[in-house]
């Protein structure tokens, strides 16, 4: 008996969990431009070593492409980005869509 | 003596006492003010004078000026010649900047509240104690009810942008700014058809209609001044406005729009243009997405039913169409400034865009251009903190359909807080903005600062809004500033760069925001993100301006030589489709009309007037009403009416009369005017003030906030105040 309910509540538990990271697909976009900002701006800026980034630099679709398709997975600072949780990738998925070029609020330089 | 602000006021006058206006008595504080309050009589020894660059800051504009400094006292304000966006001149306003500076009812040392709200007992205090209050307070609020729990009004000025970064970085996102109550809409409608707010190239535009804005009056430079010169060259101006204002006095047609209709007129200037085929087929094919669905949607929507709605006949509407459609691409349908007018103001400014869209203007010469490169760098400051415990959203989130995140809408705030849902906020942190005359429905402004526990304000003079408050810091004028380096673009004129630094030395205690911040900033361990001085930050913004800092010296503004026209050749729209969105995709996928349908205005109410508000050339907002100048030219306001709608309330000109809506009332004198439609009433924001310390207005006029009832445009959440119905009688009747 005990066993079952453990076995209920742990099944309760992913599910509860699992639709947590699927409501989080896009998660908390202000989380994601603290993330994204602590995480990225040491090298994605103005005569950084990588390329100057922002959500404003792709349309939604294309960062649709970039999370939906893993394709961060492909960057050169792979490293960087294995080093953070699916909550904060789902974040700052959120940010880089919400403010997209396309977006109904592009990010303005800062 | 007599004060030269008692005796009337000639241009001479006006000049002579730019420099020294008032009576000393009632003036307290240190010594320069005291001594540029003396007559000129008493400084004629005075060295060679010092003339010194400055940009004014009595509006929004930024004009280039020319201070002109006797003995530590700017006795003259002359306009920058140099200064292209302005076109070399300073306006009235801008030459009372001066009485802004020397002005006996200025805010002149920190304040706290002794009395109740609005009493009008305050406590002098320091500093130092002024600071320790504030930041207590506010991190008691934000301790009990989250960061969140404050909410900033970062006003429109040029530190403003520190009271953004300081919200952020205490970690609040409930910002609400003045642009809730002034151009939201505008700048959605243009966001979502052009995928930017564009710039009108009115100095080289052949044809311009003008609705809903009086740019030779509420003056924006360049645009007031390339109008005239524009007609010079042979411009045709149509304006469409239920007031005879300046605009229409000067243009070559004017009809008096029924209030609210306007979306109908350009629904069927768009259904000339389609179903005539008067637009460029080869550019719609290349850059226009949705001309099908438009041709198809505005079938229904014919000059003869538009005629119906907005009064302005048929006939003219068809050759208005074929004319602008004529001239285009170098015609113009004008964006406007403020469009806080109705519940529709984005859709109604969609239809405007769609026929700009049509015209084929955008990013050429004479039409719709797209902003410029200025060049000026963020400077790099330390990234924001992250509080976990924070709501995930803004307090207004999702109160209307498609609000800017940053800026909010004041009137959804407002109800929010009210109803402290979806969660409490109990402080308010104010630079420099004033809701309770700005925003419609003062009373129920009051109700929500009774839910507050904490209200700070920092502003130049006591506001209203300064007057609610519990503690009120002095601000100084921008002649005693020095400010972060601006980008200005000028439409055609320019994209140009200034930076203030102070003419004079600040009075009284006054202090910047910035070193106001600095030192919350500081008290609350805050203060790495405030570790820099303002030269180090101008250091960071002129970055990649290396002959700036050089040109403002020596001219008082940088000019960047970037390009003007054709920007988006080989580039695409920052839009769904890519295009020019005439049909909005996004809308359609939010269950938003991707095309604009037209929803008829509610009819007046028997013997009810619609108040419809508007600048004059004096005011900016409801700040400028107590400039010892300027209130000389309008010291009271009144209510426009026309003498048939007079005549049937048994009301003449100059009678006084009681004013009142579904939410407030006021009194005011009337004025008779042939130039305003026989259903309308207009009156000038600013006066009806609460706060005894703007010694000029207080007791004159009615206000404008107090009438207003308190609706918003359904998608960006733009205060709605054209939307108003108010009873007018003769004083002692009601």
């Amino acid at each position: 008996m005990k066993r079952t309910i453990l076995t209920l509540v742990s099944l309760a538990l992913i599910l509860v969990f699992a639709g947590s990271l699927l409501a989080a697909e896009k998660g908390n976009s202000r989380k994601g431009k603290y993330t994204f900002r602590k995480g990225c701006r040491d090298c994605h800026v103005e005569g950084g070593k990588a390329q100057e980034m922002s959500p404003a630099n792709k349309t939604q679709a294309q960062w649709d492409t970039v999370f939906a398709k893993d394709k961060y997975k492909e960057f050169p600072c792979k490293a960087e980005w294995d080093k953070l949780t699916p909550e904060d990738i789902s974040d700052i998925y959120a940010y880089m869509y919400e403010h997209a070029f396309d977006s109904p609020s592009p990010a303005k330089c800062k | 003596m007599t004060s030269p602000i008692d005796t009337p006021l000639s241009r001479r006058s006006f000049l002579k006492w730019s420099g020294a206006a008032s009576a000393a008595a009632a003036v307290g504080g240190k010594a320069p003010v005291l001594y540029a309050l003396t007559p000129d009589e008493t400084k004629k020894s005075s060295a060679k004078p010092d003339t010194r660059y400055s940009v004014c800051g009595m509006c929004l504009n930024a004009c280039g000026l020319v201070a002109k400094v006797e003995n530590g006292v700017i006795t003259k304000l002359d306009p920058n010649q140099k200064f292209l966006k302005s076109r070399g001149m300073l306006c009235a306003r801008g030459n009372a900047g001066i009485q802004q500076l020397y002005d006996p009812d200025r805010l002149k040392y920190p304040m706290l509240r002794k009395g109740e709200r609005g009493e009008g007992r305050w406590e002098r205090i320091s500093w130092d104690q002024a600071l320790d209050h504030a930041a207590a307070k506010l991190m008691e609020i934000a301790e009990r009810y989250t960061r969140c729990g404050v909410m900033f009004t970062p006003g429109s000025d040029s530190q403003s942008l520190f009271v953004h970064w300081f919200a952020e970085v205490f970690g609040s996102y409930n910002v609400t700014t003045h642009e809730s109550s002034c151009l939201l809409s505008r700048n959605r409608a243009y966001l979502d058809t052009f995928g930017e707010v564009p710039f009108a190239d009115i100095l080289h535009t052949k044809y311009i209609i003008i609705v809903g804005a009086n740019p030779f009056e509420a003056l924006i430079t360049p645009d007031s001044i390339d109008l005239m010169t524009a007609k010079k060259n042979g411009c045709k101006i149509v304006v469409l406005d239920p007031r005879f204002t300046k605009t229409a006095g000067l243009a070559h047609e004017w009809y008096p729009i029924r209030p609210g209709t306007d979306m109908a007129f350009f629904l069927a200037l768009s259904h000339v243009i389609t179903t005539e085929k008067l637009y460029n087929e080869t550019y719609a094919l290349e850059k226009l997405s949705g001309i099908e669905q438009l041709t198809d949607h505005v079938l229904q929507y014919t000059p003869e039913w538009a005629e119906k709605e907005c009064e302005i006949p048929a006939a003219d509407i068809r050759r208005i169409a074929r004319e602008i459609a004529a001239a285009a691409p170098t015609a113009i349908v004008y964006p406007g400034r403020r469009t806080s007018d109705y519940i529709n103001s984005t859709q109604m400014r969609r239809s405007m865009a769609i026929v700009n869209a049509l015209l084929g203007n955008w990013d050429t010469p004479g039409g719709l251009l797209a902003a410029r490169q200025v060049g000026l760098s963020g400077p790099e400051l330390p990234e924001a903190p992250f509080y976990d415990d924070n709501p995930e959203n803004r307090l207004d989130k999702g109160m209307a359909s498609m609000m800017f995140e940053e800026e909010g809408a004041f009137k959804h705030m407002r109800d929010a807080i009210i109803s402290q849902k979806p969660y409490p906020v109990k402080g308010w942190f104010i630079y420099r903005y004033n809701p309770l005359q700005s925003a419609a429905n003062r009373q129920k402004t009051i109700e929500m600062m009774k839910q507050l526990d904490f209200i700070v304000t920092v502003d130049i003079a006591m506001s209203d809004t300064a007057w609610m408050s519990d503690l009120i810091l002095p601000a100084p004028s921008v002649l005693e500033r020095q400010d972060p380096a601006s980008g200005l673009q000028g439409s055609a004129a320019c994209a140009c760069v200034v930076a203030r630094d102070p003419v004079v030395p600040a009075l009284f205690e006054s202090k910047p925001i910035f070193e106001i911040l600095k030192g919350l900033a500081g008290r609350m361990k805050l203060g790495e993100y405030f570790d820099f001085t303002l030269e180090e930050y101008r250091k960071q913004q002129f970055k990649l301006l290396p002959d700036a800092e050089c040109a403002i010296q020596e001219d008082g503004v940088y000019y960047n030589p970037s390009k003007l026209y054709g920007i988006y050749e080989g580039k695409i729209y920052k839009t769904l489709s890519k295009k020019i969105e005439i049909y909005n995709e996004r809308y359609a996928q939010m269950g938003v009309d991707p095309l604009p349908v037209y929803q008829p205005p509610a009819s007046n109410p028997v013997n009810q007037f619609r108040l419809v508000v508007g600048r004059n050339a004096y005011f900016t907002h409801c700040t400028t009403q107590n400039n010892a100048l300027l209130n000389q030219l309008m010291p009271d306001n009144s209510l426009w009416m026309h003498p048939t709608a007079a005549k049937k309330l048994n009301l003449k000109d100059g009678d006084r009369v009681e004013v009142s809506s579904k939410v407030g009332k006021g009194e005011l004198s009337i004025s008779l005017n042939n130039g305003i439609r026989e259903d309308t009433v207009y009156m000038a924001s600013g006066f009806g003030v609460l706060s005894k310390g703007l010694t000029r207005i207080y007791g004159k006029g009615a206000c404008i906030a107090e009438l207003i009832e308190d609706y918003a445009d359904a998608i960006s959440g733009n205060m709605a105040m054209h939307e108003t119905f108010i009873q007018v009688a003769r004083k002692g009747t009601v």
